[in-house]
């Protein structure tokens, strides 16, 4: 894809300012000199950080080739980065002319902390040739500082609820279709306990799950926290954030046996067990399930053409008897708000390969390399080319979630809160029955030292 | 240390078995003392099968595919695992590739250290000279500040000197954190010789070069090993240093290259984590075990040759 | 110095070293307070040299620097070339004046004392038995100490997880299904600070004992046999060599490694930090090494929270210090 940069920025800065704090695009006066047009830019070999195995290697092959292909001369090396550890390394190697990476992908928390620190360039100016209010909104929020773009949204992952269809039968339970109804679903199925394991939960929901419980208090209008003026408070304390909570604790006394000392980690395991109707995950969880009556004791390392086919059975087998809907919304038809996950992409400010950098974001953001994030069930950036997530029930989730999906607070410390663990800690609370009021007061008392 | 004792002929310098000096002579009290010998014997076993029970359930786990590691009855026993996991390491060209750089780091920090602590802990426990106090006391107060925010110093000093991303670089990070505690260490070790034992043999004409290799250097074998296996511990399994300093994951550590087996999006395949785990640890107690023997036997050796 | 105590105790004559050149059947008596030999000459710097440079380098400077930062407001930003704004005693004063950082401090320091306490007592005892059994039951011993000791934090952490889990726990399940506790089946053990802090001191002292264990039991070796032999001569029975001759001669070993543990136990982080991840309650299990890391995206807040912690341990150990210092002198 050639890039064309003359004359976008006036559009771009315009567009910007429906979401951001102020109008004056601007960037910082470090940014490097933007080359004569049509100048080429210097030939060299440039380094993308991508993190964890959630960018398949089909897609960093097709990354190395086109930008190799684009930029002669010039070459793209993808470095696999662990999640685990990431912000330490960020820290140290983005200071660092000599070992940044001319590319970065961020996750859509850590996004605002280092997009405020002066961490990345300044991409104002390609806002409408990457996608322009195409891309998902919230991750350019997360990305945004000051009126000015830093950091584009890569990849989101929305969260679904996953379902046995045999136990929901099995208890006379029907895929709910209101917020109101899936509680009442919960309490039904660990009722009845149709799978007859010991400590059945009807939800898996364990304490600390503050990723999954943010939906409720977003669905019923709440927030974490909300700018006031120049401030951030906590939001927890609000009518609409309460009412939310209210359900979620109804849900933690009721509707679950899951640990409270647990987080959303690995929900699958319970599920497989038998121990649970229902979890709530990103949809690519579904590689995760690995029911018992469908395990055909395949070797993970046999590539036989015989495994192949085993697994293949098995992967129909779990899918066959699990199913999967989006969390439903207060009225019947429309879809939960629930948190996003996923990530951002950046360039450091630091790299000495601005322009390199700048066409392979533009390789990126293009048509085929989005096509390809989304049929390899990633929701891509820019929400134009999700049709190729294709029309499975998986594919029906994970849209019907992301698209009314919202992120944490854009603010610039959120991280802190993050790093404080506050709303683990505030939801074992709710889990562990405690005053709703009281525990909001206090979580959003640490909420706001923390942001402010 | 045990087998050298063991072996040992009633030796030029003996290590002692510390509480009991020498067999009674009496049959009666001979058995009595084989029966206690065997009673602790035994209660060291046991302790040691408790010790040892988490490290026992991560082997376990690493011959159980991973769907069988969190059920509601555990599996105590992996009569029917598999070999799944360790084979899908060693199919793994990247562990290998970290298992030479974690070895190169350790072998350089390991003997940089302790060459340079066991020199500084003679200098400080053998000789009066002015700073001395102040340097013991330093020492010390440098390992009492938490560190938790020095990777950035240090990353910042390696990247003015470009050796980010370098087994040297990390090997000089990893000895100047090794060091004051080894000089410690080895300085209560050399302590614990009594110089009179060196001044006896000048008297009998030895140097004092002469003197100290023959007579305080073999006592200090024990501490140098405990040193020894200290640092290379903390070498061997160092994670915060490393996850800054090897960003390019051609030159990741173990320890880096092991969380990287953990997912953060997906399923982690606890079972490989296991494997890999087991595997890491083994040249720790072979590295012990080389050096235990070898070591102390070649310096009482080296005693009775001189 | 312990070697003196045992000359005081047995006389001189007693500590008679048998190398092949050196038989000495009789040595000059040993002045009781000898003088060190006092070589203090430019050599002994150049032995110190090799050392001091990467203290100095790799420990020292960063050591400094943080210190400085801990006066001035410095945190990412600072780190991509904002300017740092110096701001006094501020962080200190911050720190200081939030009572819930007095309340982190109090628990990190019953905790330390708990657990150095536990670590110690635990690790000598196994140093000793380690000493008295045979060939096979120490290297059992040994191997089991050095497995715990040395696998990857990593895999073992996981382990403990899993051991004290709520739902897959074999904690919980040994506990109720053969043990017939079954209210205790479900159990959650990170929920609770004190039953969380339980959890944590296994595991801590779990992996400080074979440190103490490897440490102790080389410097028991160190005890010559003969000096062994010549008090057994004098006629003291085995709890009395144990006492006047091993403990001494060991102190310095045994001070060192109590001192350090003391050290690691009040910053005490690996541990702790997984736990919480676990599904404990964060801010309520909040020791000092995993609140400054908290606070460590504000380097310099971190910093201010390292110089209080140094000055605490300081506090905690000046007696053994002192005492260290006053033996210096002999």
């Amino acid at each position: 894809m050639r890039i064309v940069r003359s004359g976008v920025t006036v559009t771009a800065v315009t567009a910007l300012s429906m979401f951001a704090l102020t109008a004056c695009g601007g960037g910082t006066s470090e940014e490097p000199e933007a080359p004569a047009e049509g100048a080429t830019p210097q030939a060299a070999e440039i380094r993308m950080w991508v993190n964890g195995g959630d960018t398949p290697q089909e897609l960093r092959d097709y990354l190395v080739e086109t930008f190799a292909e684009e930029n002669p001369g010039s070459t793209l090396v993808i470095e696999e980065q662990d999640w685990n550890g990431l912000v330490p390394r960020l820290q140290t190697a983005l200071t660092s002319a000599e070992q940044t990476p001319d590319l970065v992908e961020i996750g859509n928390t850590q996004a605002p902390t280092f997009t405020y620190a002066g961490a990345f360039a300044d991409i104002t100016d390609m806002y409408d040739e990457l996608g322009g209010d195409k891309l998902l909104p919230g991750f350019v929020e997360a990305g945004s500082a000051d009126g000015a773009l830093y950091a584009v949204p890569y990849y989101s992952g929305a969260r679904a609820v996953f379902y046995r269809k045999d136990l929901f039968a099995a208890a006379g339970v029907e895929v709910p279709t209101t917020l109101e109804e899936f509680t009442a679903a919960a309490i039904a199925l660990q009722e009845a306990n149709p799978a007859g394991t010991a400590n059945f939960s009807g939800f898996w929901f364990p304490g600390q799950d503050w990723y999954n419980g943010t939906a409720w208090i977003y669905t019923h209008g709440g927030d974490l926290a909300v700018q006031d003026g120049d401030r951030w408070v906590g939001a927890l304390s609000s009518p609409e954030s309460q009412a939310g909570l209210e359900e979620v604790q109804a849900l933690f006394t009721e509707g679950t046996r899951a640990p409270r000392d647990a987080d959303s980690n690995e929900p699958w395991v319970p599920f497989n067990n038998g121990e649970t109707a229902m979890f709530s995950a990103p949809t690519w969880a579904r590689w995760s399930i690995d029911l018992p009556e469908c395990n055909k004791g395949v070797d993970p390392e046999d590539t036989s053409d015989e495994a192949t086919a085993l697994r293949g059975e098995q992967q129909a087998c779990n899918e066959d008897l699990t199913g999967v809907f989006p969390l439903p919304g207060l009225t019947s038809g429309e879809a939960a708000t629930v948190f996003a996950g996923g990530s951002n992409i950046a360039i450091p400010s630091k790299s000495g390969n601005q322009d390199l950098a700048r066409n392979l974001l533009g390789i990126i953001f293009a048509k085929p390399y989005q096509t390809m994030l989304a049929e390899n069930g990633l929701i891509p950036g820019n929400a134009d080319y999700t049709a190729a997530l294709g029309t499975d029930v998986y594919a029906g989730a994970a849209l019907a979630a992301a698209l009314g999906a919202k992120l944490t607070p854009p603010a610039e410390k959120w991280a802190d809160v993050e790093g404080d663990r506050t709303l683990e800690d505030f939801f074992q609370k709710v889990a562990a029955g405690g005053d709703l009021a009281e525990a909001a007061a206090e979580a959003d008392a640490l909420i706001e030292s923390a942001l402010n | 240390m045990s087998a050298a004792t063991a072996a040992a002929p009633p030796g030029p310098v003996r290590t002692a078995p510390v509480v009991e000096g020498r067999e009674p002579t009496s049959t009666r009290i001979r058995t009595r003392a084989r029966v206690v010998r065997w009673l602790l014997g035994t209660l060291a076993v046991t302790v040691s099968l408790v010790w040892v029970f988490p490290i026992y359930w991560m082997v376990s786990s690493a011959f159980l595919p991973t769907n069988r590691l969190r059920t509601p009855s555990p599996t105590f026993f992996p009569v029917d695992g598999t070999l799944s996991n360790f084979r899908r390491v060693f199919a793994d060209p990247t562990f290998f590739a970290s298992f030479k750089v974690s070895l190169a780091v350790t072998g350089i920090t390991l003997v940089a250290a302790i060459l340079f602590a066991f020199v500084a802990a003679l200098a400080v426990s053998r000789f009066r000279f002015r700073g001395r106090k102040s340097f013991i006391v330093t020492i010390l107060v440098v390992q009492m500040i938490p560190a938790e925010g020095l990777f950035i110093s240090q990353y910042q000093m390696l990247d003015g000197w470009r050796l980010v991303n370098s087994v040297i670089g990390l090997s000089i990070v990893y000895v100047a954190a090794i060091l004051p505690f080894t000089i410690w260490m080895l300085r209560g070790f050399v302590a614990g010789v009594p110089i009179e034992l060196e001044e006896a043999g000048m008297v009998d004409g030895l140097s004092r070069t002469g003197a100290f290799f023959r007579i305080t250097f073999p006592l200090l074998a024990p501490g140098l090993v405990a040193s020894g296996v200290y640092g290379f511990l903390q070498a061997w399994n160092e994670y915060t240093l490393a996850l800054v300093v090897m960003t390019d994951p051609a030159r990741r550590t173990l320890p880096l290259w092991l969380q990287g087996l953990v997912e953060a999006n997906r399923a982690t395949d606890w079972g490989v984590v296991m494997a890999g785990a087991t595997l890491i640890a083994v040249p720790v107690i072979l590295f012990f075990l080389f050096v235990q023997n070898k070591m102390t036997a070649g310096l009482v050796a080296g005693a009775v040759k001189g | 110095m312990p070697a003196s105590s045992a000359d005081r105790a047995f006389g001189p004559g007693t500590v008679a070293p048998a190398t092949p050149v050196a038989p000495a059947p009789a040595l000059p008596p040993p002045p009781v307070r000898r003088r060190r030999p006092l070589r203090s000459r430019l050599g002994v710097y150049l032995l110190l040299l090799p050392a001091v440079v990467p203290i100095a380098v790799g420990l020292g400077y960063p050591l400094v620097r943080q210190f400085v930062l801990s006066f001035q407001e410095y945190g990412l930003a600072q780190q991509f070339g904002r300017p740092a704004e110096w701001v006094g005693l501020d962080n200190y004063r911050t720190l200081l004046t939030d009572p819930y950082v007095w309340g982190v401090i109090v628990r990190s320091v019953v905790f330390c004392l708990v657990n150095a306490g536990l670590t110690m007592a635990i690790g000598m005892s196994l140093a000793v038995l380690m000493a008295k059994v045979g060939r096979a039951a120490r290297i059992t011993l040994q191997v089991g100490m050095l497995l715990a000791w040395g696998t990857p934090v990593l895999a073992t952490m996981t382990v403990w997880q899993w051991l004290f889990d709520s739902q897959y726990g074999v904690i919980n399940w040994l506990l109720a299904e053969p043990l017939g506790m079954t209210d205790l089946r479900y159990h959650s053990w990170l929920i609770e600070p004190l039953s969380f802090y339980l959890v944590a001191t296994v595991i801590v002292v779990w992996m400080s004992v074979p440190f103490v264990v490897f440490t102790v039991y080389a410097g028991l070796l160190q005890v010559p046999a003969e000096t062994m032999e010549a008090a057994q001569l004098d006629g003291a029975d085995g709890w009395q060599r144990f006492w006047r001759i091993t403990i001494p001669m060991v102190k310095p070993v045994l001070f060192v490694v109590a001192l350090l543990q003391i050290i690691w136990d009040l910053r005490v982080f690996t541990q702790i930090y997984v736990l919480q991840r676990a599904g404990a309650p964060t801010r309520e299990t909040h020791l000092l090494g995993t609140y400054i890391y908290s606070l460590a995206k504000e380097f310099s807040m971190a910093g201010a929270m390292a110089t209080i912690m140094l000055v605490l341990t300081l506090a905690l150990t000046a007696f053994y210090i002192r005492r260290m210092l006053r033996e210096e002198e002999l």
